[in-house]
């Protein structure tokens, strides 16, 4: 491996090109198993090593890139160690001594828990049967690579830190978005991967090399360990109805070398690139410098679509501390029957509010932590894109929640405590995780400040015996309740001011701590926290859902320019980003109010507003008439110009309505009701569609234009529609469907009202109707629910 | 002819999508800051009652006439358009993706509870929901054949348009054994859950 590292510090390490495309090229036919086609065809496997070799590429990969044991089950039953020994032997055969050769370690195909059905210890096992032939069979090197999800990625590294301590490098395959398939960025992957013991880093496949260049600019910043990029030769173009690669070796060697300029270290090709390309590639980077310079540590967290870097000149983290079922009987009694509704509940609306982080403590009586942090974990990986922080104090809980953690944890925490503290050190270096250093011994708590700094000073120097740096680790403040102890929360104070500013490390404190036995403890909380927050402090776990602590913890940043200039304290009180439809709210009159409530959707105060107005002598139909229509249609106007849309349309109309059911009693000489039975509309979704949402809107709609609206539901059959239409003696049917097989039964509907002699007129809508469909038909047509009112208009009697 | 189910899908809410499925016009549409909060929290909300599965199946292209396609296992599609559209395929995949039961429970519950803004909210989460689900299953089925030197076309072709007669659903529902993943098909060949959507679209050899 020291080898590998060396000659990275030297040149840019010429990976080779594409293998599956070039034997395609060579003879193998569609459909075959590639692995065991080689096996049967050596010598054309050997030639392709020998034509990257003789190209200048200083490493060729194993054709193993589906030699594992699903993927081989496809094909038949076969020992997955023989085929992988094998192809790695004829590949050290083909290249000799003075090449390298990487054991090529491709996905498993299936996603992995928690984000498929594949247990991530059975991945894992996989991986290393495979890892254990190709090892067998003489590779210099590990390349895990086209991994589309990062637990597949990590569960193939594991595999191999848990065999060998070969050079293991680890890519993944990103969408032109700058995503996997399953969402993570290429800065997650790498903070991910990198923690875990990647030895290198990179993307490959899917894009082309110009593509790649973005990603590798994005990863450089935060690269502990080499970048390596083995993009496509280019991206499949169709010409003359053929599609093809299109990037020729010379195109591809000019983007390379952009790749290696920018940092890349290791750097090769995939699908459709060949040894030419890779001769080419050789010829242009052979000349340039590495960029070996790599960041010694990074204070950083992910999990598997999110990055989160923590600076300490950067405003507060917040980590959520609401999943602890300390204190908390509904959570714990649901921990205890193993349900997770609350815990679902808690991650959403911590997260809403502002977390940060979430802390995950699931430790209480009756409750098999161990299992239970593990399953919580994996849900919360689903739930959140939050990094988690894993905290009890059960060495083996925190070792199997971090095992299955899809990105890269904090865990709460590790102290002095002899029997834990290399324990938890070991487990949390393997994974890859940042700790928070509890300054506690097996004495307990440090009588005084002098005493927390040597409980500090030794647990940070045992850690670094694992390779642990400052910027992996979080000090706890140790903030302890002021009605036990008046001096507490000052000597806190002064640990986050040392830690800050001399030892020069990130903290947190768990503020309830400090107002604990005291009244109001929210307001001692949100005051500690300013105070602490100017000390340096730059984490703490407390209650997001608590406005007034995430408001002063906004204004503190301000106030201490962590939030220069405060610009994120205003923007989170920001009440507009634009109007322009508010009128001037000086001098309002109700019925303004009116207008503007139904204009914006205010449910909650539209009947107030209109009681007031009744209140206040104005006629209930004169409101009607004059304020609430003129409302409604102003936003149907809006809503053709497209000034407003879907939503704004429908929470308007609802709010006529409440408006309209409201003032109904006020009306004298009931005039809206004998409106209403002069103008009797039939709505129904008709026969075999079950889709009725547009019509529900065109309901809402009518309703809201004193119309009487019957709806007969959906699925409704010809005849009763029939039946409805004598009945009711309508101004209007309208029908809906969503479907062009359903779209036929409104012709049904009309032909067989028209046979009965029933002529009435139509209005026809839904997604698949148009115009001309309901032309044919000699009948109406609305596109939606605003048109429906206007087609409705024209035949209303007043 | 290997079937690969998704029994959960997990992708980033395609939310400009559901905006403009809604009707949002960039430029044109004006929303205050407290309605453009109430739709993002109420988008949200949403995607809680969304859960997405999927399934998809390679299958080898046999035959190609004029106005049919005949796959393995005695398989025909009837279609002219679709022939067309899957002009120089090997393979056939065929995709299906539901947003689930749930999405659908909560629109009929919040249309009659009379919050017809959060039901068409709903609509429009799980319409573009189970939508970028069958664009994931693509794009996984695409990075799949890769290594054959084969794609997967972007673009998909569904039973119910064109001359591919709604019944092919039918077939498409038997072959992907979508009952797995909960989605049932009614006799006129309506997929229940509403908010399911299945496709075929065409597999072809990048040229050398």
């Amino acid at each position: 491996m020291k080898n590998i590292k060396n000659i990275l510090r030297k040149k840019v390490l010429i990976l080779d090109g594409a293998t599956g495309t070039e034997l395609q090229k060579r003879g193998m036919p569609q459909g075959v198993c590639p692995e065991i086609w080689c096996l049967d065809n050596p010598k054309v496997l050997k030639s392709i090593h020998l034509d990257y070799l003789n190209s200048g590429t200083d490493m060729v990969s194993t054709c193993t890139f589906g030699a594992n044991a699903l993927k081989l089950r496809e094909y038949g039953n076969f020992d997955v160690k023989k085929i992988n020994r094998r192809l790695t032997a004829i590949a050290r055969s083909a290249v000799g001594k003075n090449c390298l050769v990487a054991g090529d370690i491709g996905p498993l195909g299936k996603f992995i828990e928690p984000f498929g059905p594949l247990d991530f210890d059975d991945a894992v096992d996989i991986f290393k049967e495979q890892v254990k032939g190709l090892i067998q069979g003489g590779a210099d090197y590990l390349a895990i690579e086209t991994m589309m999800d990062i637990q597949e990625a990590r569960a193939a590294l594991i595999a191999v830190k848990e065999i060998t301590d070969k050079f293991v490098s680890v890519s993944m395959t990103y969408e032109l978005n700058g995503r996997t398939l399953s969402g993570t960025d290429p800065v997650t992957a790498l903070v991910t991967l990198q923690s875990l013991g990647a030895d290198a880093v990179g993307c490959n496949c899917s894009a082309g090399p110009q593509d790649m260049i973005k990603f590798i600019l994005e990863m450089k910043p935060y690269a502990k360990v080499p970048l390596l990029a083995k993009p496509n030769a280019g991206i499949p173009e169709l010409i003359e109805g053929k599609t093809n690669f299109m990037m020729g070796s010379e195109e591809f060697s000019f983007y390379s070398k952009e790749l290696a300029l920018n940092g890349v270290n290791l750097l090769g090709g995939c699908c459709g690139t060949t040894p030419e390309h890779i001769k080419e590639l050789k010829r242009v980077v052979s000349k340039i410098e590495p960029r070996y310079r790599l960041k010694k540590s990074i204070s950083a967290l992910s999990s598997a679509r999110k990055t989160l870097v923590i600076d300490r000149n950067k405003p507060l983290l917040i980590i959520g501390e609401c999943i602890n079922p300390t204190g908390k009987k509904v959570l714990r009694e649901e921990l205890q029957k193993g349900k997770t509704s609350e815990v679902r509940h808690l991650i959403k609306e911590q997260e809403s509010k502002g977390a940060n982080l979430l802390d995950i403590n699931v430790g209480a009586p009756r409750v098999d932590e161990k299992q239970m942090l593990k399953g919580i974990v994996q849900l919360a990986a689903l739930q959140t894109n939050l990094p988690l922080v894993i905290d009890s104090s059960d060495p083996e809980a925190v070792e199997k929640a971090l095992r299955v953690y899809p990105g890269r944890a904090l865990v709460n925490s590790i102290s002095a405590e002899k029997g834990k503290l290399k324990k938890l050190l070991r487990i949390t270096k393997k994974y890859g995780a940042m700790f928070i250093l509890l300054p506690l011994s097996d004495k307990g708590l440090p009588k005084d400040f002098n005493e927390t700094k040597e409980n500090i000073r030794f647990i940070f120097s045992q850690s670094k015996i694992f390779g642990f740096t400052k910027d992996d680790v979080i000090v706890d403040g140790l903030a302890m309740p002021i009605s036990a102890n008046p001096g507490a929360a000052l000597e806190t104070a002064k640990a986050i001011e040392w830690c800050s500013n001399i030892f020069k490390t990130s903290t947190v404190i768990g503020l309830s701590n400090v107002s604990f036995g005291m009244p109001k403890r929210a307001l001692f909380n949100a005051a500690y926290l300013a105070i602490a927050q100017s000390q340096g402090l730059n984490m703490v776990i407390a209650n997001p859902l608590s406005e007034e602590l995430m408001n002063i913890s906004k204004a503190a940043d301000a106030l201490i320019q962590k939030d220069k200039g405060g610009l994120l304290f205003c923007s989170n009180f920001k009440k507009e980003c634009f109007s322009n439809i508010n009128p001037s709210l000086g001098e309002v009159t109700f019925c303004d109010k009116i207008f503007v409530a139904i204009l914006e959707g205010n449910k909650e105060d539209i009947k107030s507003y209109v009681q007031e107005a009744i209140e206040s002598g104005e006629k209930a139909y004169d409101l009607v008439h004059k304020v609430m229509l003129p409302a409604i249609n102003k936003v149907g106007e809006l809503f053709n110009k497209k000034e407003y849309f879907l939503p704004q349309l429908i929470n308007s109309a609802e709010t006529m309505k409440i408006a309209f059911t409201f003032i109904k009693p006020y009306l004298s000489d009931n005039k809206l009701l004998k409106l209403q039975k002069k103008n009797v509309v039939i709505l129904a979704t008709v026969k075999d569609d079950v889709h009725d949402i547009g019509k529900n809107i065109v309901a809402l709609m009518l309703e809201n234009q004193g119309v009487l609206v019957i709806d007969l539901g959906k699925d409704v059959p010809a005849e009763k529609i029939i039946k409805e239409i004598r009945k009711h003696k309508p101004i209007l049917v309208a029908l809906s469907a969503l479907m062009t097989t359903t779209m036929i039964n409104m012709a049904e509907v009309i032909n067989l009202s028209r046979k009965k002699g029933l002529d009435y007129p139509f209005m026809l809508g839904g997604a698949v109707v148009t115009k001309s469909y309901a032309q044919t038909l000699k009948v109406e047509y609305a596109k939606d629910g605003v048109e429906a009112v206007r087609v409705a208009k024209k035949f209303m009697r007043i | 002819m290997k079937i690969q189910f998704f029994d959960s899908i997990h992708i980033s809410p395609p939310k400009n999508k559901i905006y403009s499925r809604l009707g949002y016009a960039e430029n044109l549409t004006v929303l205050t800051w407290e309605q453009r909060k109430k739709i993002d929290e109420n988008i949200e909300k949403a995607l809680d009652s969304v859960s997405l599965k999927g399934a998809g199946v390679r299958i080898p292209i046999k035959a190609i006439t004029s106005s049919e396609i005949k796959l393995s296992k005695g398989i025909i599609f009837k279609s002219k358009s679709l022939v067309k559209f899957l002009n120089d395929c090997q393979e056939v995949l065929l995709i299906a993706a539901t947003a689930g039961e749930r999405v659908g429970e909560c629109i009929r519950q919040s249309s009659e509870g009379g919050d017809m803004t959060y039901a068409v909210i709903l609509d429009a989460v799980g319409s573009e929901m189970a939508d970028s689900a069958l664009i994931w299953i693509i794009s996984y089925f695409d990075n799949q054949v890769k290594r054959e030197n084969k794609y997967v076309m972007k673009k998909r072709f569904s039973a119910g348009y064109g001359d591919f007669l709604l019944d092919n659903q039918k077939i498409i529902w038997d072959i992907l054994k979508l009952k797995k993943i909960g989605v049932n098909l009614t006799e006129k060949y309506i997929l229940i859950p509403e908010k399911t959507v299945t496709a075929v679209s065409g597999i072809k050899l990048i040229s050398r």
